[in-house]
């Protein structure tokens, strides 16, 4: 177990290496810079603004500056707002996160009952309209159902605000956009990992003693049948709680998702590659914990690392 | 990446919004209870970007600051300035100076008195290489301006060649090479002010005692003198001591007074410079006629060596005058009628040095902020929301009828406009609907009632086809492509009451002008077109018309440039637009269809990201293309014709006329305010005859309005002063 954490880490920190430089470069290749604006100004000017953002330095300055920066998990500082990137990430993350949570909450408990459930009344019609909802939550994307909830819960049954989240009443909305994509993959998976379990030797064993058929399928089966939705629940988090652009905007949550898109169109070089950096960090810790809770659920894998 | 782009988004809204039919009523939405008529809920186009007025150029972020700010005059309801700080100015009678008169009621949230030194300061900051402001061009008109931002114009300290000690001079060479030969970027104008000192500095505020220092600099730390007490362009002298403002280079910068003679010593001293007198046009104080002028620009000026320590750059170089703490003194280089035009802008919103010295970059912050406007800030949190209340120390207190003001930051058009709905704002910044929504909100998809909370309003930009003249060089070409447009069609296209006119300076319908207006443009009311009114019933400006429809004579011009390039006749025109914005790609579509219909000419239409677009633009990577111009004064000349000339960095067509330029050249130099007016008329004629770009519309405002809102006055700048908005909780009963 030591060895495997051990290795991943290492893995990890030359993942986020490839990760800083790669960004940089490319974000820097791209045409503009984050000073351009349709009311250009003078060259003076210009030269002025440039030079106290570094900008005017040669590209492998600032790149090693920049790496400077991303090993010692500074990032620096925003050209676009007066703020460090770390004080962004405190600022909105949390946001985010919370959103995340609540999305990734409602993606696994409303998943897995969906997926189970279809799983033991499999091939019947009950399997088969939840497949097509799950099927739903993962087809329609969330720039369609966000305005779909806003109009019917919001600006309709006025339950919800429909933008701004204050309070927990503001999040449930984007919550529930954000997680169904996530929710109807939770619901194919636990579905398909519970049949696979279903035909196992242990499940024939716990029918032989006589068990219920729901202690079967939602103690026994579920235990190994969950094992696909953890593995998939790793990067998900990951991907939930660093923020969605799109439900963000949507609902004008001031998360972190934003900034993932708005400091690529704003050139905002330490902004994006920060949060890169950040994000990989997260979904390298996220599979270290997938990876080790496989041992704990699964008694089989235990011996084999 | 798993995101796609946001005018997707809004579209989604919009089809949601528009597919599932709107309530049938009078207003759009909600209309709910007046809770506190003084207590105005606004939702803002976006997260400012700041609100230091010296870092901020946005039109989401310049209403707010000057809230916060007051100014030598501010924009009145109307748009025009208005006095405020100022109770009155004189202009010269060559158009080259005001004098302000300042009243002595206005103070600093602190406390503090505001005074011409705090106006002198701040255009000093705004121009100041180390402030790098984005807006610091808002000031070009200024003596000095040019070699300022360069950071080439000094104070002559000691006689030197003839020259007498105080002159103004300018640094034409150091170490035996001159200016133009030091080109690489690491070969820097050595800086004269760098001072260093023997013993710790006690950063403080001018004239506080060394217990009272927010930072120390360590003994023989290189700081950079920005100004000396008691000189004309500076704060008195707190005592019979010289005092020095510095600004230390450490994390974000720190600036402070410290008592003059502790500075003692100085890296650049020996450097060797090369400089020579600025031109008379250039020193603040020197009033010569226009002929003297020209003659002393022609005059060789003799060049003189001086050492570094002789030399120090200090505010005074600029035409910025303090003479006392209630005169407030600008110079222009040239004649320069739109000095009070300007005036209410931001480059003259005087911010305060104690907070800005202690926190360079962050001092506009709740906690740290000091204002001086008739509201101030308590409370932010990014891309959230903003709250200001009344300031209890600002002067007008019979002018704000607010108590308190929350302007929550929505960037997403279709999110603004269901908050609205919802009624969880009073009023949304102007425009920020989503394009999608216009035909219903116009009435034109409701049987042809719009909203009675919804006004559309003339604003001061116009939208135009920019071509590129090094490729499209053929003039008839560009006249077939003007021609052949039918502006007619736009607001049908996009709904949102844009006025179709192919002149290009903006303004306010004919038709609309007020009976004193209509006067002073020399117009009848029936005459077709637009005029920017830029003195109320006094000065008025009538762009000349332009290529209007015309299908036969765009057939005409296509002939004479099919003639006329030969093989070099392009098979087909590429019209490039920016993303982000769904009313560019209905236009591109618009433009595709006339010009095939009536040209027969293919056209391909490319969308690019909106700093691609710049940058493509910029390099004449393109043949033809979109762009949009919107003023921040009601002046032709200065916003909307300069940026045409063959310098100018917004030039993206790259036309260089030389008619053009010298028609320029003579208004420039004209006080006689209509005729100078009509001098930039003649040279318009040549730029719109000349087609380098194809204007097709001026812009429009879109605004929502709670019918209880009241006083949120729309003008032609989108620049409404917020402060005087109130909420009419009987609003029913005065219907």
């Amino acid at each position: 177990m030591l060895r495997l954490i051990l290795g991943r880490l290492i893995g990890g920190v030359f993942v986020l290496f490839v990760v800083a430089t790669v960004s940089f470069f490319l974000l820097h290749a791209a045409k503009g810079g984050p000073f351009d604006s349709d009311r250009a100004v003078p060259e003076a000017v210009q030269r002025n603004i440039e030079e106290r953002y570094h900008l005017n330095d040669p590209l492998w300055k600032q790149y090693v500056t920049h790496m400077e920066r991303v090993a010692t998990l500074d990032f620096g500082h925003s050209m676009k707002r007066q703020k460090s990137v770390k004080e962004m990430i405190a600022e909105h993350g949390p946001k985010s996160l919370r959103l995340g949570l609540m999305a990734m909450v409602f993606a696994a408990i409303f998943g897995t009952a969906l997926g189970v459930t279809a799983a033991a009344r499999r091939n019947t019609w009950v399997d088969y309209t939840l497949m097509v909802i799950a099927l739903l939550g993962i087809s329609i994307p969330s720039l369609v159902l966000g305005p779909m909830f806003i109009r019917w819960f919001s600006l309709g049954l006025g339950w919800f605000p429909p933008a701004r989240a204050e309070d927990f009443s503001g999040y449930v909305l984007p919550a529930l956009v954000l997680g169904m994509i996530y929710a109807g993959t939770v619901a194919r998976l636990a579905r398909a990992g519970v049949l696979d379990t279903l035909s196992q030797d242990y499940v024939r064993t716990a029918r032989a003693k006589g068990l219920t058929e729901r202690v079967v399928v939602w103690k026994h089966a579920l235990r190994l049948g969950i094992i696909p939705v953890i593995t998939y629940l790793g990067p998900a988090t990951a991907a939930l709680i660093s923020g969605s652009f799109v439900v963000e905007k949507i609902f004008q949550i001031p998360g972190l998702g934003f900034y993932f898109v708005g400091s690529v169109s704003d050139r905002d070089y330490p902004v994006l590659t920060g949060l890169l950096v950040f994000y990989v960090a997260f979904l390298v810790l996220l599979n270290l914990v997938v990876d080790i809770l496989y041992g704990v659920i699964d008694p089989r894998t235990r011996g084999a690392r | 990446m798993r995101h796609p782009g946001m005018p997707i988004a809004a579209t989604a809204t919009a089809l949601a919004l528009a597919g599932c039919s709107l309530p049938d009523g009078e207003y759009f939405g909600r209309v709910p209870a007046v809770r506190d008529p003084k207590h105005l809920r606004y939702c803002n186009n976006g997260q400012p970007e700041g609100l230091d007025p010296a870092q901020i150029s946005s039109t989401t972020a310049t209403p707010l600051a000057h809230a916060l700010f007051d100014g030598l005059t501010r924009y009145g309801n109307d748009g025009l300035p208005e006095a405020s700080l100022a109770t009155s100015w004189d202009v010269a009678p060559d158009l080259r100076r005001v004098t302000f008169h300042l009243h002595d009621k206005a103070r600093w949230s602190n406390g503090r008195s505001l005074t011409a030194h705090d106006i002198a300061y701040h255009a000093a900051r705004m121009l100041h290489p180390l402030t790098a402001s984005p807006s610091a061009d808002g000031l070009d008109w200024i003596k000095g301006y040019d070699l300022f931002i360069e950071g080439r114009n000094k104070v002559l300290l000691a006689e030197a060649g003839g020259l007498p000690a105080g002159t103004i001079v300018e640094i034409t060479g150091w170490a035996g090479v001159s200016v133009a030969d030091h080109k690489t970027a690491k070969d820097r104008l050595p800086d004269t002010n760098l001072r260093t000192a023997s013993r710790p500095l006690a950063l403080r505020d001018l004239g506080a005692a060394p217990a009272a220092a927010y930072a120390t600099v360590p003994r023989g730390t290189q700081v950079v003198l920005i100004e000396l007490s008691g000189r004309p362009a500076s704060a008195p002298s707190p005592g019979a001591e010289t005092w020095a403002y510095v600004h230390w280079n450490r994390g974000d910068g720190v600036f402070g007074w410290v008592p003059a003679a502790e500075l003692d010593g100085q890296p650049t001293g020996d450097v060797a410079f090369r400089v020579r007198r600025v031109p008379k046009q250039q020193q603040p104080g020197v009033d010569l006629t226009l002929d003297e002028l020209a003659a002393d620009n022609a005059a060789v000026r003799a060049e003189v060596d001086v050492r570094g320590k002789d030399l120090l750059g200090l505010p005074e170089v600029l035409g910025i005058r303090a003479p006392d703490a209630r005169t407030f003194v600008i110079e222009a280089g040239d004649p320069t009628p739109y000095m009070i035009s300007m005036s209410p802008s931001r480059v003259l919103r005087p911010t305060p040095r104690e907070a800005v010295s202690r926190s360079p970059r962050r001092w506009a912050e709740p906690g740290r902020i000091v204002t001086s406007g008739p509201l101030h800030l308590v409370a932010a949190a990014e891309r959230d929301y903003i709250e200001m209340v009344r300031s209890p120390t600002y002067w007008d207190q019979a002018d704000v009828k607010l108590d308190r003001l929350t302007v929550y930051s929505i960037d997403d058009q279709a999110a603004s406009a269901n908050l609205y709905y919802t009624g969880d704002c009073d009023a949304i910044r102007g425009s920020n609907v989503p394009t999608s929504y216009l035909p219903v909100l116009s009435g034109d998809k409701r049987g042809g009632r719009p909203y009675a909370d919804f006004t559309v309003a003339p604003y001061l930009g116009v939208y135009f086809i920019i071509v590129n003249t090094k490729q499209f060089d053929n003039v008839h070409l560009r006249r077939a492509l003007a021609f052949s447009l039918d502006r007619s069609l736009i607001p049908r296209v996009l709904h949102g009451g844009e006025i179709g006119v192919a002149s290009y300076t903006p303004g306010t319908p004919i038709a609309d002008l007020l009976e004193e207006d209509l006067a002073a443009c020399g117009v009848a009311r029936d005459t077709p077109g637009v005029a920017m009114v830029i003195e109320r019933g006094k000065l008025c400006y009538v762009p000349p018309p332009g290529l209007e429809f015309d299908p036969v004579r765009a057939k005409q011009e296509l002939e004479l440039a099919r003639q006329e390039m030969g093989p070099r006749f392009p098979k087909s025109v590429l019209y490039k637009f920016n993303t982000g914005v769904e009313g560019h790609k209905l236009v591109a579509e618009y433009v595709q269809a006339q010009w095939k219909n009536v040209l027969g000419i293919d056209v391909g239409l490319e969308s690019q990201e909106w700093k691609v677009y710049l940058s493509d633009t910029r390099k004449l990577q393109y043949q033809t293309g979109r762009m949009g111009w919107i003023g921040t004064a009601a002046d032709p000349e200065s916003e909307f014709l300069r940026i045409f000339r063959c310098s100018s960095p917004n030039n993206r067509p790259a036309w260089c006329n030389p008619k053009y330029e010298a028609l320029m050249d003579e208004a420039a130099t004209m006080t006689d305010r209509k005729a100078r007016l009509a001098k930039l008329r003649e040279a318009e004629a040549v730029f719109i005859e000349e087609a380098p770009v194809i204007p097709l519309y001026n812009y429009t405002q879109k605004h929502l309005q709670k019918p209880y809102v009241r006083d949120l006055h729309i003008n032609f700048i989108d620049q409404p002063p917020l402060w005087r908005v109130w909420l009419d909780p009987d609003w029913k009963r005065k219907k």
